[in-house]
């Protein structure tokens, strides 16, 4: 495979023509399926909640949340599964069960509705064309959207603030801990994450919580606490170590 | 190249899921990831312990406008079904450019003949008046992909594909200019399944005389971060007149 010189070439004038000149045939989705409906994502979820195991989940007082909620995350994985193989049902059926939690993620990083809006029109077109790259082997499909959602926003942010850095941020607004009742009703690996971030110096912990709330990078996370930028980088790189050892034990 | 699963690549996987890196930084740990599965490993195991924190975000119903626009975009929204028919035209046709550019690369070789016979003839070289020129983009065992055509005088360019390519998610087919003995240019992604056009400036044109070379390489989804091919070449060909 012919490979072209890299480094050894910098700065060649780089011509990048507006992609809008390009045109190109879309492909029109089969005229004859463009209804939607809900009647698979719903018959599947009754199905797993009659079969799920209570055994699976480790206290008996939360036995009817616990499998709840892995029988939510499990019809999840099925149903993104089904959109890899284009199933345009199974689309809007995914679409109806994990989109508020979608949007609750990328409006807490933007804080712009239109602007929130316009992500999660991106992110779920996005999931569409993708999905088929999904592998519930390696992660659940929660990860995989949210993963996704994050990136899509994290990088609409880096290209706002990276051409104005001087916009006066918002004061660091604390990220505070959930509540114990929150914590109650969350998933199994958001406790097991909580139990390893509670072990964590507080302010260590608020930095982490902060970095992933606002997508921020690591310079605008130390303007914005005003802390050197070497101290910011140590602190959540110990951090992140920490939670490794901790979530691996 | 990264040794596998070093101290370096664990914390720019961690620092990637948690979202500080910087845009170049992303790019970069995006670029090795696709490279190198362990890195995509290490990323995907970073991802997975990083986003249950997301649970906390509560969970907020979009508007309906937002799935009408999904709908919009992925063409299955009925009024625009018909919006989306119209522009159709000559112009999109696949089956039309593919055997254009058939055409054109016959043309060529039957230009390239006779070109060749009259120098034989006359001993001096005929003008070449057409203002086509083509180029068989090829795979190294000779299996053309794509044909491109320029149209030096209204200054575009159509890429047609003539092979089935697959391109893996969230990589890019990037067209690449190779004057002789000089640096590629970059011409921009392009799709790799679907014939697209694009507008060729003046000083671009000038650099597709004889003996320059069209390479298509593979990259991120965006195009190449540094503005030279940074993934591998799968084809090229010489640009002819036509």
């Amino acid at each position: 495979m012919t490979h072209f010189p890299l480094r050894s070439m910098p700065n060649a004038s780089r011509f990048v023509p507006d992609p809008t000149r390009f045109t190109a045939v879309k492909m029109l989705y089969c005229a004859e399926r463009q209804r939607y409906g809900l009647r698979h994502g719903l018959a599947r979820m009754n199905d797993l909640f009659e079969s799920s195991d209570p055994a699976r989940s480790p206290s008996p007082q939360r036995v009817d949340e616990t499998s709840a909620d892995a029988a939510w995350r499990d019809t999840l994985n099925r149903t993104l599964s089904a959109v890899g193989q284009e199933d345009r049902e199974a689309f809007a059926a995914l679409y109806k069960m994990a989109s508020a939690r979608v949007f609750g993620v990328i409006l807490r990083m933007v804080r712009d509705r239109a602007e929130a809006e316009d992500l999660l029109q991106d992110v779920f077109v996005t999931v569409w064309r993708r999905a088929s790259a999904f592998d519930p082997a390696r992660g659940s499909a929660m990860t995989w959207l949210i993963t996704l959602a994050r990136n899509r926003t994290i990088d609409r942010l880096r290209e706002h603030r990276e051409t104005a850095l001087d916009e006066p941020e918002a004061l660091a607004i604390p990220s505070e801990d959930p509540t114990p009742a929150a914590l109650a009703e969350a998933s199994q690996a958001r406790q097991r994450l909580e139990a390893c971030m509670q072990r964590l110096e507080p302010q260590q912990r608020g930095v982490v919580r902060e970095a992933f709330f606002s997508g921020a990078s690591y310079s605008e996370l130390a303007s914005r606490l005003s802390v050197p930028l070497g101290t910011m980088k140590s602190w959540i790189r110990r951090s992140l170590m920490q939670l490794k050892m901790c979530l691996e034990q | 190249m990264n040794t596998p699963a070093n101290h370096d690549d664990e914390l720019r996987c961690a620092e990637y899921a948690l979202g500080v890196l910087s845009a170049a930084e992303r790019r970069e740990l995006e670029r090795e990831a696709g490279e190198n599965p362990l890195v995509q490993a290490n990323l995907h195991r970073w991802q997975a312990r990083i986003a249950p924190l997301a649970e906390d975000a509560p969970p907020v119903e979009p508007p309906p406008r937002v799935w009408q626009r999904i709908q919009r975009d992925l063409g299955v929204a009925p009024e625009v079904r018909a919006a989306r028919r119209a522009p159709s035209t000559w112009w999109d046709n696949l089956r039309l450019w593919r055997w254009l550019g058939l055409g054109a690369g016959i043309a060529a070789l039957v230009l390239l003949a006779v070109n060749f016979s009259s120098l034989m003839h006359f001993g001096q070289p005929t003008a070449v008046v057409s203002p086509y020129m083509v180029a068989a983009i090829a795979r190294q065992d000779g299996v053309t992909h794509w044909t491109a055509t320029v149209d030096t005088r209204r200054g575009n360019m159509v890429v047609v594909p003539a092979d089935k390519s697959v391109i893996a998610a969230g990589r890019a087919t990037e067209l690449w200019l190779i004057p002789p003995n000089a640096k590629p240019i970059a011409l921009g992604v392009f799709p790799a399944d679907q014939p697209a056009s694009m507008a060729l400036p003046p000083e671009i044109l000038a650099q597709m005389g004889d003996n320059a070379m069209l390479a298509v390489s593979i990259e991120p989804s965006g195009g190449s971060p540094t503005g030279q091919p940074t993934g591998p070449v799968v084809a090229s060909g010489t640009i002819r007149p036509a």
